[in-house]
């Protein structure tokens, strides 16, 4: 377990480092010449020229690298462009309402969809079945920001009940803090309900079919015991795998819920950065989003071991 | 083993223990009443309105920062900072004495020292100051109210230069910050202004927090744009960064925001019906529809193929696509845009005789236009340019000439408008982009005014007589020499063809129906002034 462990530590450095590749390619193969939109309007050619000097933009392509990833490995992602201020400390900024908002949505989009889905596969083929399936389709099929819309209208424009838009820090008030979460995570939430959903009642509904159910069964085993202890501990490989699939789901999502509902996260960040061409900015946002990625794989591929005991490494 | 009401007192106290701070914090903030929570047209990317020309940053400047001189209703430059100013006889030296009382918002007193330190960096980036500084042989500091700017040759326009609110505006700043170089953002924002910055409670990216000076001594005289007393009504304005245009919509409906400053002009029909919102353009002198082209490389680099745009461009399709109701938009044939103090008809009659697409066939005919494709640099997320560009693209085509429409966002177009390579290496022949009526009313602030080759903002245009207007316009000594200098200036134009425009549209702006006294004006959002009723 540990050698597997080490080795797949090992392959995300690789990983990482075809990411941190790419990510340095991006300023340099982008149109468009970064000491010019440092120099800003009306800059001279000799100013321009300057800033290039200065920041080392006339460098073989190789040892510009070297000297980035020199500073990445040290914890420095550069400085924005626009702002001045470093990108550590601007993704620092933002990051608490881009967590709480993705692990609200995590919490309550996997309770629900693994609910929905169990009791789904339990009542296959009634109605309660279709309706949780129809939903599933649905959901997964609107875009989210349609959604997000949709709720506005209703729930803060119509009704009056949550604000429209907005973030509350944790530190002033649980309260507001709760208001403005819920409505971007039910928009983010249902098309991850309605992926984890579907997949827990097909692995579900394979388990359910499974000769050790059927035992259970006949020497009169509760069904909700039936459920939850032996069937859905079986059926959670896939579950987990489609968790762990669904991180990137919810973090493209994170970018467009943010956007629709001003949660000023890291999503809204790296959106605001593409327009201005801050690449500091850029470059540091996904080589942070691509680590969460493989570390969330990594650690899904460990949860294997935990669920069933047969997969060993 | 927890009971449950011992895990419900520990939960009570963490949420008691999170939220003290903004306990703290609340007794300090601001009421709600007194705040004014503003949506603007971008974010604020750049915080130093000398280094950008970006108007968000020149918002900023005005809040926090004040001038020596400032534009009133009727764009007559007025006393701003400084309490009297006099020139010399040979009109060649004007020595100007501070207002009593003027502070940073750090404590520090306004010096003559910050005035002249803000006045030559502000110099070295704006157009308008780079023209007038060729004249300037000193800026000497007479006391610590009083200094002076000695001319080498009479300049009718300093003063106008020194109250322009178009970018860049001549901000007076402390003489720490305006000693940095011109070419490198300051970063420290401490001005003299009705407001300050607090940086504290900002989120770069999503909002930027001004509260009211305590130490502002405003002007006795009614505000009017730049001019009179910038009073702070509210206590704190808050600039929101919010991109969505429905979201901005639907915040302001809900009360949750109190103005914004373009909403979509899909929603107006929306924010019209609600009662509790109202709708005004602040900015008379409209926008300007900009259709650049690129000087250096062919077809443009031939004055007929550039005349040809003229008969090409429709006055209003462009704006009737984009904006719809004819009330927000109009055609306009002035190179100083419409409804402007510059607007003139001199030579306009491939205007008045509206598109015509065969003359244009001809002239590029003349031109020896030989078929190779016309790149149009096209911005997919900003309406109208997107909207230009397709007309653009349908428009050549019909007078034979082909075109490649390279579509990216506003970025990708701001990138690739640097490059100088012919349009097959990277460069390009088109681009859109727009800019204030107020500003384009200025023959000489305004960079896309200028053609001097090299030198020139993109398209880089090169006539030598253009040039020489531009210095007329600025030598001039009464308005009427001034305004025959600018009718010249725009017959030369329309002949060598810097660049065309497809149009001139009025914003509207759209805020709570409680909201009083915000000033209309071209370039800047003041919130000064501003308070609420109700």
């Amino acid at each position: 377990m540990l050698a597997y462990v080490i080795r797949r530590l090992f392959s995300t450095l690789l990983v990482m480092t075809m990411v941190a590749v790419f990510v340095f390619l991006l300023l340099h193969l982008s149109p468009g010449d970064p000491a010019a939109i440092i120099a800003g309007d009306n800059a001279t050619p000799e100013a321009i020229d300057g800033i290039r000097l200065k920041l080392g933009l006339s460098d073989p392509l190789p040892v510009q690298f070297v000297r980035w990833i020199g500073h990445v490995l040290q914890g420095d992602l550069g400085v924005s462009i626009f702002s001045n201020e470093p990108v550590l400390k601007l993704v620092g900024q933002r990051l608490e309402p881009t967590l709480s908002l993705a692990l609200t949505t995590l919490v309550v989009a996997v309770t629900l969809a693994i609910s929905f889905g169990v009791l789904a596969a339990w009542k296959a083929g009634t109605w309660i079945d279709r309706v949780l399936m129809v939903i599933s389709v649905v959901g997964f099929s609107v875009p989210t920001f349609v959604v997000g819309y949709l709720l506005i209208y209703l729930f803060a424009i119509e009704l009056r009940w949550l604000p429209v838009q907005g973030y509350t820090p944790m530190n002033e008030g649980l309260d507001g803090w709760a208001r403005n979460l819920v409505l971007p995570s039910m928009a983010l939430g249902l098309a991850y309900i309605a992926l984890i959903a579907r997949i827990t009642r097909a692995s579900m509904l394979d388990v359910l079919s499974e000769d050790y159910i059927r035992t259970a069964k006949a020497k009169g085993v509760a069904d909700e015991s039936m459920l939850l202890k032996h069937a859905l501990k079986n059926a959670g490989v896939p579950i987990v795998t489609i968790i762990g699939i669904g991180v990137a789901l919810l973090i493209s999502g994170v970018v467009i819920t943010e956007t629709v509902f001003n949660i000023p996260g890291i999503g809204r960040l790296v959106v605001d950065a593409i327009a201005k061409r801050d690449y500091p900015i850029i470059q540091g946002v996904i080589l942070i989003f691509s680590g969460v990625y493989v570390l969330v794989n990594l650690l899904v591929d460990l949860t294997y071991t935990i669920i069933d005991p047969r997969i060993r490494y | 083993m927890s009971t449950r009401r011992e895990i419900l007192k520990a939960a009570t106290a963490a949420s008691a223990l999170i939220a003290s701070p903004s306990l703290v914090f609340a007794q300090a903030a601001p009421t709600r009443a007194r705040t004014l929570r503003a949506v603007m047209h971008g974010d604020l990317a750049a915080f130093d309105p000398i280094w950008t020309t970006a108007n968000m940053a020149s918002y900023h400047g005005g809040l926090i920062y004040d001038t020596l001189f400032g534009i009133d209703s009727q764009y007559r430059a007025q006393p701003q900072m400084v309490q009297s100013f006099n020139i010399s006889d040979d009109r060649k030296t004007y020595t100007f004495v501070l207002r009593d009382g003027l502070r940073f918002s750090s404590g520090e007193a306004v010096t003559a020292k910050d005035c002249v330190a803000s006045i030559r960096r502000w110099a070295a980036r704006d157009g308008g100051g780079q023209h007038m500084f060729r004249r300037v042989t000193d800026t000497p500091v007479v006391d610590e109210k009083t200094f002076r700017i000695v001319l080498r040759e009479p300049y009718p326009l300093l003063i106008d230069w020194l109250a322009k609110a178009s970018t860049n505006v001549c901000y007076i700043m402390r003489e720490k910050e305006a000693l940095t170089d011109p070419q490198t953002q300051i970063t420290e924002y401490i001005g003299s202004g009705p407001f300050i910055y607090n940086r504290t409670e900002s989120r770069q990216g999503a909002r930027y927090v001004y509260d009211r000076n305590p130490n502002y001594v405003p002007r006795s005289e009614p505000a009017s744009f730049m001019a009179g007393g910038k009073v702070a009504r509210m206590d704190r304005v808050i600039m929101e960064n919010m991109a969505d245009p429905q979201t901005q919509v639907a915040a302001l409906q809900a009360g949750e925001i109190d103005f914004v400053e373009w909403p979509s002009l899909d929603l107006i029909d929306t924010l019209e019906k609600d009662r509790n919102i109202k709708l005004e353009v602040m900015n008379q002198s409209g926008t300007m529809g900009w259709c650049r082209l690129n000087h250096l490389h062919a077809p443009f680099n031939n004055v007929l193929a550039r005349r040809a745009m003229l008969y090409l461009t429709h006055p209003t399709e462009v704006m009737k696509a984009t904006f719809g109701n004819e009330k927000y938009y109009r055609g306009c044939g002035s190179i100083f845009a419409c409804n402007t103090p510059t607007e003139n008809d001199a030579n306009t009659d491939w205007f008045k005789g509206g598109q015509n697409i065969d003359r244009a066939r001809q002239l590029f005919r003349e031109a020896g236009y030989d078929g190779r494709p016309v790149v149009i640099l096209s911005a997919s997320n900003v309406q109208h340019m997107s909207n230009a560009g397709l007309l653009y693209q349908q428009w050549l085509r019909a007078a034979g000439v082909n075109v490649e429409l390279v579509t990216s966002d506003w970025g990708g177009v701001v990138a690739r408008r640097a490059n100088r390579n012919p349009p097959d290496q990277g460069g390009w022949n088109i681009f859109f982009t727009s800019a204030s009526g107020s500003a384009y009313s200025n023959p000489v602030s305004l960079a896309g005014h200028a053609s001097n080759g090299a030198n020139a903002w993109f398209g880089w245009p090169t006539d030598e007589k253009n040039e020489q207007l531009r210095d007329a316009w600025a030598a001039a000594a009464t308005p009427e020499e001034r305004m025959a200098a600018a009718r010249a200036m725009q017959e030369n134009a329309w002949n060598y063809v810097p660049h065309v425009h497809y149009g001139q549209w009025l914003q509207p702006s759209a805020m709570r129906a409680n909201l009083t006294g915000m000033i209309g004006m071209p370039e800047l959002a003041p919130f000064w002034n501003v308070g609420r009723t109700g």
